[in-house]
């Protein structure tokens, strides 16, 4: 209190000279005094607050505030791109802050904050994982343990317009075929939008073509397999539905999800690969010119596979050097109940990680996807690599991709540079698996 | 003497006190930083001492000899423009007598406008099949390419929005350099006999060297680091095809937060530029620090 009270005299001394001076020691004043009076253990949420986002943890934040009055809980809203959000995160864990106590993670995250030791392994707290999705579960497991629980799902999804044909594809021929018939017979400019610019989104895109021809990024024992002969035939598929069977439009090599949409949106393609964001948007008639004209299903099978959807969505984990850890389990385990989760769907349209609730009627009516349907989908979702090393391993599989795509590069000889590079980098790692 | 030296270093010490607190410091750290395996992802390996290992890992990375030719072509390419264009529109604002002031200002507007906008402009004029470049290249009976997705129709919008940017700023330091010079010299020319391309070659050029050099140094310098335009046009693709070396090094710094191997890659390109200006300012750049007329 003394070294405030000599600092703002400082202050008003500076202040004659130079205002300027006097603002800056102000501002140092009084943060100094806010300083002083925090509670140590406040509980600190991390994760977006964006819009209705920010409405619904908000007031969830502050209902379980009014259940435990002995913990006083904060929200730090965080940015919105994965990208920033990742590097906030490793610069505070790697400077081993104690806040936020707990923190929305990218599934695709957890092995790696794991594997730094950042995050608490979840075990301990005995939490109950048969709920959850189990391939929800397993994507936040590295090397047996748990270290988060998810939170919402995004699954890839293939939505289809019931104006030009009268059900799905089953298999990726059939896929072909439609569209083909679609830009013919129809007059559609495009058989089929993906996300093809070089970017994550073009990983799960690619992911899901490869579980359709029965491949893998790394296999069961952690191995690369990327250089097999179906990761070739997807690549080469996907390739060739832009450059050969010209169902899918160039333009997409620089396509995201909201180029993608806007095409679909706007009646340009027959079929589309997104995420569940889409459907809410598409059904807006004041803007969307095909709603009420189309559905969704699983993105179809290709010989020697099964029809495969990329699993994305945020997970719910504890900082490693937090003071209060049953505390912060306690707000994940309450984050994570039915009702919370429901109030989620019905203001965010986000998809909840409890199966049990895909039959409860109120699912139902929070979501514009009827939950069977949306569940048959998540059924067929599969994660991302499970590593620690899953970014770079990312950025260098999204080179080669867009390489073979854009024709720099053929799809075999770009698979083998990928699985070589992405080899390289586990044993730099130390984490590639026994031989 | 003696005291007078002595008395001279005392005075310029603060000034080198601060200059090595923000320059030699941290460029000293960066290269201790390089010769350590230093993977914020990968806190498990710890930060150990790897000697050059780095340095190796870059020079025979393919990857890194693409991004190293590519910035010498686009800095071939733009800088190559840019003197051109900016010596024509330097001689054209210069012969205009009325409104100078005003031309001027217009001229020097696209440099006046952030990098990052006018790379969004030139994207957005590229990128969509219906935009302006493309619409109006079907109207001459041409078909476009999918210009971001070719790996070298990808390289005309981005030169084209750096040279737009650029050659008002080159035309500018032009101008002045040609305003500098006296008109009685011109006089004298045509009394001699002396034809617009005479004058130009024989007059205006070389009484020009100063302001060329002062452009070609400042942009070669500047289109060496080019980062900005390719960041938010191509993001480096399509794959790796555009990616200039700044780029590969802020995706490995600050992406992929190896801070080992970046520091290595910012060493390197620290030395190619420094070694560049030294060059420069020992071959070209005395004439233009002295103001000597070769």
């Amino acid at each position: 209190m003394l070294r405030a009270a000599s600092r703002r005299l400082v202050a008003v001394d500076a202040a004659a000279h130079r205002p300027w001076v006097a603002i800056v020691f102000a501002i140092a004043a009084l943060s100094a005094g806010c300083g002083a009076g925090q509670d140590p253990h406040v509980l600190m949420f991390a994760g977006s607050a964006v819009g209705a986002e920010a409405d619904a943890i908000r007031g969830q934040l502050n209902r379980f505030h009014a259940m435990h009055p002995s913990i006083r809980v904060e929200l730090r809203a965080t940015p919105d791109a994965a990208d920033q959000r990742h590097q906030l995160y490793v610069q505070w864990l790697n400077a081993h802050a104690p806040d936020p106590d707990v923190l929305q993670l990218d599934v695709v995250w957890t092995p790696e904050f794991a594997a730094a030791g950042w995050i608490l392994d979840l075990d301990q707290f005995h939490a109950p994982t048969s709920d959850f999705f189990p391939a929800a579960v397993a994507a936040n497991r590295w090397n047996g343990v748990l270290y988060a629980l998810p939170w919402f799902i995004d699954v890839g999804m293939l939505y289809w317009r019931t104006d030009l044909m009268s059900h799905p594809p089953a298999t990726i021929d059939d896929l072909q075929r439609l569209a083909t018939v679609a830009i013919e017979q129809h007059g559609v400019p495009f058989g089929l939008v993906w996300q093809g610019a070089r970017y994550e989104g073009l990983v799960t895109v690619f992911l899901e073509y490869l579980g359709a021809f029965g491949g893998a990024i790394l296999d069961t024992d952690g191995r690369v397999a990327l250089n097999s002969n179906a990761a070739v035939t997807a690549l080469t598929t996907m390739r060739d539905e832009i450059h050969v069977d010209r169902i899918v439009p160039p333009a997409v090599l620089t396509w995201q999800e909201e180029q993608v949409r806007f095409a679909f949106q706007n009646g340009q393609a027959a079929f589309m690969r997104n995420w569940p964001y889409a459907f809410t948007l598409l059904q807006d008639a004041s803007q969307s010119r095909v709603a009420g004209r189309f559905r969704v299903a699983s993105m179809p099978a290709g010989a020697g596979g099964a029809p495969t959807s990329a699993l994305g969505g945020s997970v719910l984990a504890i900082n490693a050097y937090t003071g209060d850890r049953d505390a912060a389990y306690r707000l994940i385990d309450y984050l994570l109940q039915p009702e919370q989760l429901l109030e989620r769907a019905r203001v965010v349209g986000q998809y909840p990680p409890r199966p049990t609730l895909y039959d409860t009627p109120a699912l139902a009516e929070a979501l514009p996807i009827a939950p069977h349907d949306a569940r048959d989908i998540i059924d067929r979702a599969v994660a991302r690599p499970v590593t620690p090393v899953y970014t770079e391993l990312s950025e260098i599989l999204q080179i080669a991709l867009h390489r073979a795509l854009t024709n720099q590069q053929e799809p075999r000889a770009a698979l083998e540079e990928a699985a070589a590079s992405i080899q390289a980098l586990l044993d730099k790692a130390g984490l590639s698996a026994e031989r | 003497m003696r005291s007078e030296e002595r008395l001279g270093w005392a005075l310029s010490l603060p000034g080198l006190a601060v200059i090595s607190a923000i320059a030699v410091f941290p460029i000293g750290w960066t290269a201790w930083e390089s010769l350590h395996v230093h993977d914020l992802r990968m806190p498990w390996l710890g930060r150990p001492f790897v000697g050059l290992a780095n340095y190796a890992e870059a020079l025979s990375s393919p990857r890194f000899w693409d991004a190293m030719a590519h910035t010498a072509v686009f800095t071939a390419v733009t800088v190559t423009v840019e003197l051109i264009g900016g010596l024509f529109l330097a001689l054209i604002v210069d012969r205009i007598s009325r409104g100078r002031d005003l031309v001027r200002t217009t001229v020097l507007l696209p440099w006046a406008i952030p990098t990052v906008v006018v790379a969004l402009v030139w994207r957005f004029l590229f990128e969509n099949p219906a935009g302006l470049v493309n619409a109006v290249l079907f109207r001459l009976g041409m078909s476009s390419p999918t210009w971001f997705a070719d790996a070298t129709a990808a390289w005309v919008p981005l030169m084209l929005a750096d040279a737009w940017k650029m050659t008002p700023f080159v035309a500018v330091l032009l101008l002045a350099g040609l305003q500098s010079i006296d008109r009685s010299l011109y006089e004298a020319a045509r009394i001699d006999g002396a034809g617009w391309g005479r004058q130009l070659t024989a007059l205006t050029l070389p009484l020009l060297r100063p302001a060329l050099l002062v452009a070609f140094i400042f942009r070669t310098l500047d289109a060496i680091r080019v980062f900005d335009v390719i960041y938010v046009m191509t993001g480096g693709g399509p794959g790796t095809a555009t990616e200039p070396i700044a780029l590969l090094t802020f995706s490995m710094l600050l992406q992929n937060l190896r801070f080992g191997f970046g520091a290595a890659l910012s060493m390197i390109v620290f030395a190619v530029t420094f070694v560049l200006a030294v060059v420069f300012i020992r071959v070209l750049g005395r004439d233009a620090l002295t103001g000597r007329v070769a």
